[in-house]
């Protein structure tokens, strides 16, 4: 139980938060770790590189067919991919019906009662973009995730969800143990990248734990369904994910309660690095017409 | 005009009267558009009919007149079972209304249980300001020992956590921060009622032996020669659990039963109202975690609960609503292994005179064939009980009962030659049952009060076991648990089948040649 | 012994001072508005209402579920109505309301039945959406002779965002046009059971007026066609009313709901008239069968010969001199039976002071009846009520009546204890509490599992339970006689 390290990735969608975070499991497991991930997001795609496969049987679909979660054994829902890393994918309904936050309870609550975590030494959570219900916060509260890593850019909305979930951090970090354990740069080769996201990790009272760079050589091995680790583990890429891999190693405990900002802060933060030009207040709310004139 | 001051009709008779049925008959005639009579009685008839019952059985989502409640009706029985002790339900308030119109109207006593009132508001931002507030004011105002949280369907939709709400509320001061607040989720689309007892006695355990949410040190534990004893969710948990202290105290040993709601929920009518009475106390809720071994009454009611408890040490005993000769003996001589002690004298006695009650009556009782439905332990305990007394339970439904129970109870049949044709049916509600009373109907039924239903519609008398009974009176405070609780059972069923005997042959020059003085 | 007006209120304001003080400071400030004296002249009660409750006081409020599927929709009886959600509201409240009617359950009519689709925790993370075109499927091929079929939310529905209108829409196509009403009630809507009332209002006008258009069933009107609107026939109190309606020469065309039908809502649109005894669960609908259909609406009471009387009349006013002549002659017909009733318990009861709560209309309508019997209301309170129920209710009390919305538990126990009352008049989860106190109750919802108490065969009910209640032997012995010395 006490060597147990919960960990999750939180991110906006489309910023390579599961890339990232089966590499870095990946390469985790190399160093001898004994891996289990969580996929938290209804699309359900946080285990295909290490497992091959184009989306797992998900937890709810499972359950749905066979009438409740109690009808499922755990061999039925998890599977086993590259060294070992045992899978699970929590899954959840077609966007736009039912409730996807009650759908991660429910598969958390399950794993948890049918003992997935005996003999782990690492327990993964993938989760969704941004902590929109309770639901999606379920990894981060209390005897869950005692890390949270933020995959994150250069890019604005990146950084916008960065803070947001920093806020449902701190929400849950003075009644549990959650904290955060850094944010994780993965390169979009915006003006300024690293400068920007060393600021806002400043900003947030945390630290950049790491800057992936920009590598064609993720999306070939993505193409394959593999992590790079696999595909090409001699590859510079895969020790970039290597090292990120040893500073999570070694990261533990060293968690802080982060340190939200304010929109305008956000704005500021931009602007002073250049992202974002200065708001003319004169021109706001004036057509292209009337700019024009 | 029939009404008179003399001798006042109410709904009972009035509605008989010429004056009423003429209103009833234009009111259908000209207004209603209802379907012809002769329609109504040929789909009354259909209905009836093995192909009805073909369509019936294969309905996949629809549920008629289940035998089931919701996991925060057992979370309420549960917590009202410790001393000094409220329970707080969090998410909507409509919800605490129906649990306590609920158990009032079984007992006939009051509830007390506080809700959080979550509004659409709170849908949208959480609930924790409404537990921030609510905990203050049900603290100030009912100066509870202990606030028993557990939650309705709305709070688990949008997934507020309890533990962290508690925390928080402490932390601002709603509560002072050594007050106990167990917590349990208890999400009504998990379950029933019985799952919602599970999880709330598995979180008052988990609250004292635990450490209280990382707030004190866990226990240790120093084991003794103490039993506990859990009654599970039980309609007649007020005459039972006296029964069972009773018994205990025969054995002259120490035990202790957790949540016992025996006493408030028979609070005397002598001038004071007590929203508190009796209770296991906190102490010895957290001192059970010393005890030699724990008693389970209801396998199904503790599926959470019994693990939890055995793996802090202790050996777990779990009996299905043990009910009659057999299933009281296997009750006993557990409580006599655990203990060392003997059986007293008295209870064996007593075992006696339920055996010559057998015996006495058994001429009536064997071969009928009965319909059980009810809670699982509760209808394995029925149905134990029935074989024994060589009758047939030939059609046994718990729309609570899951796969597990299913297998037990054909285990049950399959060790009975009066099971040979009996069959359970998992899941199921009552419009299954009233089907199955038309296509293979049976001598008796019992059940609860929603069986009076089926009892109109099929004719076939009900014995009224189960719960809720609202429409008999002080049913709850007789055990049907012990030797003494077989003959309360035994008689109930008694009655009831004299009662249909002697209406079926009343009728002068007739039937009534065996309208006989001696039975 | 009695006191005067002044001494009241000034008891009354000391009470609630006191009552207020073992609340937190912003609780009591908040139930401080709910709290008050009524003083003649003024034009309501003096206290807020229709406000959220106060999480963890113990409210005795219900939700708009309650409201919508327990009062207005439940009582329709040859309709299906589907607990849309976890098992538990359907049950709790499944037969318990005592809406009687005529018709064979299962077959023809539903009300005492509970159809729900039993949500799991699948059709939370999936929705239900699927679920419910299945149940509609089932209930057409199981029960052929319902009429229509109504969709009661339960809290979830809400939070997943299923469709049940299109659903309702789909499904009412599939088969040729039935009558499908999906009903927004979920019950963290609004403050308590008020706001299901008005989305079962409106729910009647969007899916069975706007959908019916003409399609109403075969209909010759009359001159003298009323429907009678809010009287859930508690224990047949709408068939004690209608008697009366019918005597005097009307035609009662529809009952809503209690005993109702759907031809019968369907139809109101032609009523000359529609009597309104539930002001606050029907008024909406009262206001759009006016706008709509120009019907006009008129308030009645129908508990005890004074009121009976005069709404007797004032409903008369509405038509010719041959309806005003019948109610002369009901009234006069039903003088004697009055009188013998009055006769004969007045004497037993007058006097005695009676302290209500109660939801609806009740707080209000009943203390007519109790005041023909010669008792004397010292308090009452509205679990739902809005500032018009306390306007209306200005008519009915007496100056320093004590005046307390939504009540909380310890509130209501501390009340009875300080003021003493002969009897308390309220709902279930009180009763037990006051009788063990040694105060006799009778439940003002259910009429206790009697009545009718609606006109005048239902006063005599009236009375005669007052009296059984009040002047029970048992009151007698709550104390042990070796302790009453003390």
């Amino acid at each position: 139980m006490s060597s147990l390290r919960q960990i999750a990735f939180y991110g906006k969608g489309g910023i390579g938060k599961s890339t990232t975070s089966q590499n870095t499991l990946a390469a985790l497991a190399e160093m001898g770790q004994k891996i289990l991930i969580v996929g938290c997001d209804p699309k359900a795609d946080s285990t295909r590189l290490i497992l091959h496969a184009k989306a797992q049987d998900t937890i709810l679909s499972l359950a749905a067919d066979a009438g409740s979660v109690e009808d499922l054994e755990l061999e039925d829902v998890m599977k086993v991919g590259f060294r070992d890393i045992r899978c699970v994918e929590s899954g959840g309904p077609e966007p736009g019906v039912g409730c996807a936050g009650r759908g991660v309870i429910t598969s958390i609550n399950f794993l948890e009662e049918e003992g997935a975590y005996d003999g782990i030494d690492y327990v993964s959570y993938d989760v969704l973009g941004d902590v929109v219900c309770g639901g999606f916060a379920m990894p981060i509260r209390e005897n869950k995730a005692q890390e949270i890593y933020i995959v994150m850019s250069g890019e604005m909305m990146a950084m916008y969800a960065a803070n947001n979930i920093s806020k449902g951090i701190l929400k849950y970090a003075n009644s549990g143990g959650v904290r955060l354990g850094g944010l994780i740069c993965n390169e979009r080769k915006t003006d300024k990248e690293l400068e920007l996201a060393e600021s806002l990790a400043k900003k947030l009272g945390t630290q950049l734990i790491y800057f992936v760079p920009r590598d064609n050589i993720v999306q070939h091995a993505e193409l394959r369904r593999m992590t790079v680790i696999e595909y090409a583990p001699d590859s510079v890429q895969a020790g970039h994910y290597r090292n990120l891999a040893q500073k999570i190693h070694a990261n533990s405990g060293n968690g802080i309660i982060p340190t939200p900002i304010t929109m305008d802060e956000l704005e500021d933060l931009l602007m002073e690095h250049g992202v974002m030009a200065q708001v003319d207040e004169s021109q706001v709310g004036k057509t292209a017409a009337e700019l024009a004139a | 005009m029939s009404q008179n001051a003399e001798k006042v009709l109410d709904h009972f008779n009035l509605f008989r009267e010429p004056e009423y049925i003429n209103l009833f008959e234009s009111k259908r005639k000209e207004f209603e558009f209802m379907p012809p009579d002769q329609q109504v009685e040929e789909v009354r008839e259909w209905a009836k009919t093995e192909e009805y019952k073909e369509k019936n059985f294969a309905r996949e989502a629809l549920v008629v007149n289940p035998a089931k409640a919701c996991q925060p009706l057992g979370a309420v029985f549960a917590a009202v079972g410790f001393e000094g002790t409220i329970p707080f339900v969090h998410g909507s308030q409509g919800c605490v209304a129906y649990y306590r119109s609920h158990f009032s109207r079984h007992f006939k006593e009051p509830t007390s249980c506080v809700s959080s009132s979550m509004t659409e508001d709170a849908a949208v931002f959480g609930g924790l300001n409404n537990m921030i507030d609510g905990l203050a004011n049900t603290y100030n105002m009912y100066k509870p020992k202990m606030i028993a949280v557990s939650t309705t369907c709305m709070a688990e939709v949008i997934g507020d956590d309890l533990n962290a709400f508690i925390k928080t509320s402490k932390e601002k001061g709603s509560i002072p921060a050594d007050f106990d607040v167990p917590f349990a989720h208890t999400p009504a689309f998990v379950g029933s009622h019985i799952t919602g007892y599970d999880n709330v006695m598995k979180g008052i355990l988990q609250h004292f032996w635990d450490g209280k949410s990382g707030t004190v040190e866990p226990l240790v534990r120093q084991p003794n020669e103490s039993i506990n004893f859990l009654g599970g969710f039980d309609g007649y948990t007020v005459g039972n659990l006296r029964e069972i202290k009773r018994i205990f105290n025969l054995f002259g040993i120490d035990y202790t039963i957790i949540g016992d709601n025996s006493d408030v929920w028979d609070t005397p009518t002598d001038g004071e109202f007590r929203m508190y009475d009796g209770g296991t106390t906190l102490e010895q809720a957290a001192n059970a975690l010393h005890a030699k071994a724990t008693i389970s009454m209801q396998e199904f009611c503790t599926e959470k609960t019994l693990p939890f408890i055995a793996e802090h040490g202790q050996e777990v005993v779990a009996l299905n609503h043990p009910i009659g000769v057999k299933g009281t003996d296997r009750f006993l001589m557990e409580i006599s292994r655990l203990t060392g002690k003997p059986i007293p004298v008295e209870l064996e006695k007593e075992r006696g005179r339920l055996v010559d009650a057998i015996a006495d009556s058994t001429a009536h009782i064997h071969g009928q064939k009965f319909a059980i439905y009810g809670d699982p332990d509760l209808c394995y305990g029925l149905a134990e009980f029935l074989l024994e007394l060589g009758a047939e339970p030939t059609h046994v439904l718990a729309t609570n009962g899951g796969k597990a129970w299913e297998t037990k109870m054909q285990a049950l049949f399959d060790s009975s030659p009066f099971g040979k044709n009996c069959k359970v049916y998992p899941g199921r509600d009552l419009w299954h049952m009233r089907s199955l009373l038309f296509t293979e109907p049976v001598d008796f039924l019992i059940g609860n009060t929603y069986g009076k239903y089926l009892e109109r519609d099929t004719g076939t008398p009900l014995i009224r076991i189960g719960f809720p009974i609202f429409d008999r009176h002080h049913k709850h405070r007789y055990p049907v648990w012990g030797y003494q609780g077989g003959l309360n059972v035994l008689v109930w069923i008694l009655d009831r089948m004299f009662e249909a005997i002697d209406a079926n042959t009343n009728i002068p020059a007739k039937t009534d040649y065996s309208f006989d003085i001696i039975r | 012994m009695s006191l005067t007006v002044e001494q009241v209120k000034q008891r009354n304001k000391d009470l609630i001072k006191e009552v207020l003080e073992v609340y937190p400071d912003k609780t009591a400030k908040r139930r401080a508005k709910h709290l008050g004296t009524f003083e003649e002249g003024k034009p309501d009660c003096g206290v807020k209402s229709n406000i959220k409750s106060i999480p963890g006081v113990m409210t005795i409020r219900g939700c708009a579920y309650a409201g919508s599927k327990g009062v207005v929709w439940g009582p329709i009886k040859d309709m299906i109505h589907i607990s849309h959600g976890p098992v538990g509201c359907g049950q709790y409240s499944w037969a318990s309301r005592r809406n009687y009617y005529i018709g064979t359950t299962g077959i023809d009519t539903f009300v005492t039945m509970q159809f729900t689709s039993d949500f799991q925790e699948k059709d939370i993370v999936f929705g239900g959406d699927k679920k419910l075109e299945k149940i509609i499927d089932e209930i057409e091929e199981l029960f052929p002779l319902n009429h229509g079929i109504t969709v009661q939310s339960e809290c979830p529905i809400g939070l997943i965002g299923d469709d049940i209108e299109a659903v309702s829409k789909k499904k009412s196509k599939e088969y040729s046009g039935k009558t499908i009403v999906p009903v927004r009630c979920e019950g963290f809507r609004g403050v308590s059971q008020s706001l299901g009332h008005h989305i079962a209002n409106d729910a009647v006008r969007d899916w069975v007026f706007d959908k019916a258009g003409d399609k109403h069933p075969e209909f010759q009107s009359t001159p003298y066609d009323v429907a009678i609107i809010g009287d859930y026939n508690i224990g047949g109190d709408a068939w004690s009313s209608r008697i009366l309606l019918e005597e005097m020469g009307l035609r009662v065309i529809a009952q809503w709901s209690g005993d109702g039908t759907l031809a019968e809502l369907e139809n109101t649109p032609k009523a000359k008239l529609n009597v309104l005894h539930c002001y606050r669960s029907m008024n909406y609908i009262s206001r759009h069968l006016e706008e709509k259909y120009g019907v006009p609406w008129v308030e009645y009471n129908f508990f005890g010969p004074t009121k009976i009387a005069e709404s007797l009349r004032k409903i008369a006013s509405f038509f010719d001199d041959k309806i005003k002549e019948g109610a002369e002659r009901v009234i006069a017909k039903y003088q004697p039976l009055m009188d013998a009733v009055i006769a004969k318990y007045r004497p037993r009861l007058e006097g005695k002071k009676v302290m209500l709560f109660v939801g609806g209309l009740r707080p209000r309508h009943v203390i007519g009846a109790y005041e023909d019997l010669g008792m004397e209301i010292v308090g009452t309170g509205y679990e739902f009520g809005h500032n018009d129920d306390y306007q209306r209710t200005t008519h009915y009390v007496k100056d320093g009546t004590l005046i307390y919305d939504d009540v909380t538990g310890y509130e209501f126990e501390k009340f009875v204890e300080a003021i003493q009352p002969d009897l308390v008049g309220s709902g279930i989860k009180e009763k037990y509490v006051f009788q063990k106190m040694g105060v006799p109750f009778r439940q003002m919802h259910s009429w206790d599992y009697s009545g009718p108490y609606h006109g005048y065969d239902g006063f005599a009910i009236f009375a005669r339970d007052m009296d059984m209640a009040i002047n029970n032997p048992v009151w007698g012995m709550t104390k042990a006689p070796w302790k009453s010395a003390a």
